[in-house]
This record gives structure tokens, sequence and C-alpha cells, in this order.
């Protein structure tokens, strides 16, 4: 699971880790918001450049690949969605197409859709990776807790990330045991194959139950819901850097704005063909 | 005088036919260290989870009989009440810490109980420098060893800073070593902070110099109690299958043989000073 890889977070430490988290989600967001507003390839080639930066100042360049190169084979769906759909139904979203696709430039604008249209995917997922990879799951769920969200749903949240590599262990173990006594994963068909993980699946479900009993057990013994107004061994702060980020993302958001209303963005099609 | 008074205490679990404890009367002293034991399925735990209100409130069923500890009738007052005055550790350490680190879990009791902050940090480093594991205080609590993990949930309790600590087999899922280790933490807060000691344990080798008393359940019953060397030399808690300890095997071996040892020992180095105090009077 490559791509849960790239979310996957390490404790280091950096400037960029070192954000508030709300102000790292703030950025991240306006990054999705843009990649949304813009259409043409070359501006969302800029856009895919705009986390490097943060990549390379937070150290995590190997970890932010890995969930890039996680994303391909999704990104080639896309890619060849996109470009199949469009050359059945050239409509007049695609510009400077007419009619059927025959000439070269018709295929090269049809290229350059899907290939935006992937693009702006890749975007979101490399921007959202850097978020994840350096905003540790305890300081999300503070953020989560300072912005009003119910605290059930924090706890709910941290605790989740806190149990994954447990489960996984676990899902591995039974697995081995299965397999020890004779259990083929790998045989049959489809149907087969899926019907080959229930013996994996239910002793799995029956111990997450349990342990989940035993968490409840101990929550309530260390005096869960004793108040109403809980407090926090932690506090989130906005420091100077959180500020400046703020300012950048800011100044980025507005930048952007009157491109989008201003200047139209030119496409690599028409810099080509005409 | 009484922390904890149960009288005539019987709980059945919702959907079982027989009662799990049957008229369990005991008294446990402030500041006693007191050692729980017997055979599997005698229902140990279940009188543990009676202590801090888990036994009704959290599993219903049917509890009738009298029990109070710290002053509080359990059967009125909620499991949060109960557990600022009684702290349960549980036999799996994995399962019983939650926060993605040790000194969040540490303070998972006391967020819930709303403290200050400034106050909660004192508290914090506090109960991690009583658990000695100061130095953990920011790693992963999963990414822990099993002693480690069990004495953040020593502190994890510790920190709300209970009368009362109940550990139900804290050490099963240890080595000898780790087992050791928590044994002597759980006595200094006995002993420096006079905080009341049960322990769930088959192993006494190790524990029984701690206590002071111990309590023998047999098929939910309450079959003995008395001081460790009282019951460790007792027939009845034999035939029940005590996990008697080694030195007070030999204590009896030698007095079947025409040895008699001046007092009982409950721990090797005891049972060496004694057999080195008869040869040299010899
Ligand atoms: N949650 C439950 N629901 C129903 N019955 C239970 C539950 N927990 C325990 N019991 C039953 O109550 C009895 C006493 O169990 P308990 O766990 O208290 O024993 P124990 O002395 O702690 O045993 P062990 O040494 O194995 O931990 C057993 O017969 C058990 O089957
Ligand atoms: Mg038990």
């Amino acid at each position: 699971m490559s791509v849960f890889e790239g979310f996957k977070f390490r404790k280091v430490s950096s400037v960029i880790h070192n954000l508030d988290p709300r102000v790292k989600f703030f950025f991240v967001c306006i990054l999705f918001v843009m990649a949304i507003m813009f259409n043409q390839f070359l501006a969302l080639v800029v856009l895919f450049f705009i986390p490097l930066p943060f990549v390379f100042m937070a150290r995590v360049n190997r970890q932010w690949l890995r969930s890039l190169r996680g994303a391909a084979l999704l990104a080639v769906f896309i890619f060849a969605t996109n470009f199949i759909f469009g050359y059945f139904y050239p409509s007049s979203s695609i510009p400077h197409v007419d009619g059927a696709i025959d000439t070269s430039m018709e295929y090269f604008a049809l290229f350059e859709r899907a290939a935006a249209m992937t693009l702006r995917f890749v975007v979101l997922i490399a921007s959202f990776s850097v978020f994840f990879l350096t905003t540790s799951p305890d300081h999300l769920g503070l953020a989560l807790q300072q912005s009003h969200v119910p605290y059930e749903f924090c706890f709910a949240f941290t605790t989740a990330v806190r149990f994954v590599p447990v489960l996984a262990d676990e899902a591995q173990t039974i697995m081995d045991a299965q397999k020890a006594r004779g259990l083929e994963l790998e045989s049959g068909n489809f149907i087969k194959r899926v019907r080959n993980y229930i013996p994996i699946l239910i002793p799995l479900i029956v111990n997450a139950i349990r342990r989940s009993l035993e968490l409840a057990e101990a929550m309530e013994s260390r005096a869960w819901g004793a108040s109403d107004k809980r407090t926090n061994l932690y506090k989130l702060n906005l420091k100077r850097a959180d500020i400046t980020m703020v300012l950048i993302t800011v100044l980025m958001l507005i930048i952007a704005l009157y491109i989008w209303l201003f200047i139209p963005v030119p496409s690599l099609t028409s810099l080509l063909f005409t | 005088m009484a922390i904890i008074e149960t009288k005539d205490l019987t709980y059945t679990y919702p959907g079982a036919t027989t009662p799990s404890i049957q008229d369990v009367s005991v008294t446990i002293n402030k500041g006693d260290f007191v050692i729980l034991t017997g055979p599997s399925g005698c229902g140990k735990t279940t009188l543990c989870r009676t202590f801090n209100g888990l036994v009704p409130h959290f599993y219903n069923g049917t509890l009738e009989g009298e029990i109070t500890v710290s002053g509080l009738k359990v059967a009125d007052h909620k499991i949060h009440e109960l557990a600022r005055h009684v702290g349960l550790v549980f036999q799996n350490p994995e399962n019983q810490l939650f926060a993605l680190s040790v000194e969040k879990d540490v303070a998972f009791g006391l967020e819930n109980s709303a403290m200050p902050r400034d106050e909660m940090r004192k508290r914090v480093d506090w109960a991690l420098q009583m658990a000695g594991i100061s130095e953990l205080s920011e790693r992963p609590p999963h990414e822990l060893s099993g002693g480690q993990q069990q004495r953040v949930a020593i502190a994890s309790v510790l920190s709300m800073q209970p009368d009362i600590m109940v550990l139900d087999e804290p050490t099963s899922f240890l080595d000898p070593v780790g087992a050791e280790k928590i044994f002597k933490v759980i006595n200094e807060l006995n002993k420096k902070l006079g905080i009341t000691i049960i322990l769930v344990e088959h192993r006494l080798d190790l524990a029984a110099k701690y206590a002071n008393k111990v309590i023998v359940m047999n098929e939910g019953t309450v079959a003995l109690t008395g001081t460790p060397r009282e019951i460790f030399t007792s027939e009845k808690a034999r035939l029940i299958g005590v996990g008697i300890p080694k030195a007070t095997k030999l204590y009896q071996h030698l007095k079947r043989q025409g040895v008699t040892l001046k007092t009982v020992p409950v721990t090797t180095e005891e049972t060496a000073n004694l057999l080195l105090e008869m040869l040299n009077h010899d």
C-alpha cells in the first residue's frame, strides 16, 4: 500500500513540522481550491511546483516521492479515462476542437486536456501528502479539538491512528497462522479468493471487538466523561512562522484570483499550433 | 481504618446463570499491600471490577450486598467519581494505552477531570518520575516494551493520585526481570506514598515479600485471608493450588524432616539467613 506510505507520519523536527496544523491545513485547502479553479495545463504545472519548497524544507522528499509513485497507477487511469472519453465525446469543453478528433492539433489538445485533469489529481495528492507527512496525528487531533470539533470525534481519530499498526500486525499474525494450517489465499477465481479471506476476517473482527471492550473499560477507569469542560495537556499557539505562512497563503490566493479574473492562461496547444 | 469494605457481595454477569462472586466479605485497610490470588476463573478480576464500579455500572448485571470504597457506596456513585479514588491497571498493557505519546496517556485522566494545564503538567511529570519513565515521555506507547508500557499504565492512574491502586495481573505478559521492576515500583508507591495496593498475582515468589495481607479466592468465594506467612503454611491454600513461594515450601519440607526454622520465610534471602543463623548456632 504505497499510497498510504506517503501519508504516514514520522517524527522529525523542521520548520514545516512545527507549523500549526491548522495553518498547514489552510494552505493545503487553498491549494486545493486553486487546483479546482484552473483547468489549464500550464497553470496546473505551476501549482504542482508550489508544494516543492515545503517538501525540501521538511526533508520528506523520499516519502513524498513514494506517495506520488503510489498514486501513479490511479493517475494513469484518470489520464486514460479522460483521453478515451474525450476522444468519443469531443465536446466544446476541449478547446481548439471542432467536430471529430482527426488533426494532430486536435489530438494534442485532447492530450493536453487529459494531462491537465491528471495533473489536477497529482497536485491534490502532492499537497495533502505534504500535510500528512509533516503533521503528527496528535497535533491533528489537537487542531480538530481547538476547531471545536466534538472531543469524541478527535479521540476516535487519534485512537484509530494509534491502532492501525496494531491491527495490521494482528492481521499478519492471523494470516500466517491460517496459512500454517493450510489456508490458501492465492488460489481460485475472484469469488473464491474473496472467500479465502473469511477465516482471516473473522478472528480479526472478534479480536477488534474484544480489544475495544477492554479499551472502553480502561477509559472508564480513567474518569472518561467526568467533566464537560475537558482540558488538554497541549495547546496550539500561533507563532510568527505560522503567521508568515498564513500571509504567504493569502497572497497566493490573491494572485490566483487576479490571474483567474483578468489574465487568460494560454493553452500549450494554442502556443504550439498558432 | 478500612478503606474498602464489602459485605456479602454477590454479582452475576448479565446472561450468566451462576454468580461469578458470591458472599464476598473482605476488609482492606488504608496502606495495606494486599495480594489477591486463586485459581483461574475464581472471580478475582470480577472482584477488582467492583472496586471502581465497572461492576455493576459498566457491565450491568445484578449486584447484591454492600461495598464501600473510600467512604463511597459503589452502587450510588459513577465510575468517574470512583476513579478519583481507585486506579485500575489491567493485564494487557496494549489495550489500556490509547494516546500517541506517553505523557498524553498519563494526562488522560486529568484532562477528563478538567484540571488546569499548569497543574496537569506538574502532575504528569511527577507521575512519570515516580514510575521511573521520565525519559520516555514523548515516545509513542505502542513502540515501548511490555514492561515499559505497564509502567506507563501505572503512571497514568498514579497521576490521578488515587487512594487505592488495583493491579490485575500486571506482569503476566512480562519476563521475571520486568515483573520484578513493576513490583518494586508498586512497593514504592505503597511505602512512600501510602497508597493502598491490591495486586492480583499468581507468581507469589516475587511479589509475596511486599505484601502484608493475602486473600485467596476459590470458585467465587473468599477461601482464606491472612498474613502471607499464615496463608503460605496453611494446608487449605496448598489444596486450592495457591502458588506458594519456594522459600516457604522449603521451610515446610525441612520441618517435616525435623528441622524447624525460627520464622516462616517467604523469600530466598530470608531462608538463606535463617539457615546460616541455624548453622552458626550449632
Ligand atoms: N464479561 C463477562 N461476562 C460474563 N461472564 C464473565 C465475564 N467476565 C468473567 N466472567 C465469568 O466470571 C467468572 C470469574 O471470572 P474472572 O475473570 O473474574 O476470573 P479470574 O479469577 O480473574 O480468572 P483469571 O485468573 O483467569 O483472570 C468466570 O466464570 C468467567 O467466565
Ligand atoms: Mg482475571
